[in-house]
């Protein structure tokens, strides 16, 4: 086989496995929520120490907020240890179908006076 | 025993008594309180925008950190900074106890 071939034929057969293993360990939407259950699913579960206070629940939450909240940590805004380490390796699109996996619907406009609403930072 | 001993148990009596104090609020006084929360976080507990979060149903002791981490500063929002600055640990103990009393948020699996 002429080197130049062989090459090529080594390079299309190192990109196939690699690409199967891509897909092996492909990540999915239910991987990164189970990664939330270990903490935000256990009911009565806490923070260590020193500081200890139970983790917040979620169910119903807002997703505006939830996200926000995911954008902070991953920035460093927002100081939690296990949290900027999770949030780290989200992407945005991850972060909504999080959201939207606990998250309550965004518009709630019935019950809101016109005074106080829609005030934002 | 003398005057300055029981001066001191007392005082030591005192301070282990605080911090039981400061954890079981009073839901109505923390209703009465409550004005400026229920500005952005809603009169249930469910806030007028997304942007906010809902407080309904949520832990006590985890909503009593988050102010405590807005006051000194690891929490930064500049709203939320400004509202809690003047808040006692009675306070803080009432609101949560309020918030936390209402119908909404669930540890969801």
């Amino acid at each position: 086989m002429h080197p130049i071939r062989a090459l090529a034929c080594a390079c299309l057969a190192a990109g196939a496995l690699a690409a199967s293993a891509a897909d092996n360990n492909k990540i999915t939407i239910q991987n990164r929520i189970a990664q939330c259950q270990g903490c935000h699913g256990i009911p009565g579960w806490k923070t260590a120490f020193p500081e200890v206070y139970s983790v917040p629940k979620l169910g119903g939450q807002n997703r505006a907020y939830i996200i926000a909240a995911l954008k902070a940590y991953k920035s460093g805004e927002r100081d939690f240890a296990t949290m900027r380490a999770i949030a780290a390796d989200l992407s945005d699109k991850d972060m909504e179908e999080v959201a939207a996996y606990y998250g309550a619907a965004p518009a709630r406009t019935a019950a809101a006076p016109a005074a106080s609403a829609g005030e934002k930072k | 025993m003398s005057a300055v001993p029981k001066t001191i148990v007392a005082s030591a009596l005192l301070a282990l008594a605080l911090p039981a104090l400061a954890a079981s609020g009073d839901a109505e006084v923390g209703r009465k309180k409550s004005a400026a929360c229920q500005a952005c976080h809603g009169p249930n507990g469910m806030s007028v925008s997304a942007e906010f979060p809902n407080l309904a149903g949520q832990h006590p002791d985890y909503l009593a950190a988050a102010v405590r981490h807005y006051k000194n500063g690891k929490r930064k929002n500049a709203i939320m900074q400004a509202q809690v600055a003047n808040l006692s640990e009675r306070d803080i103990a009432d609101l949560t106890a309020y918030f936390a009393s209402q119908q909404g948020l669930a540890v969801k699996y």
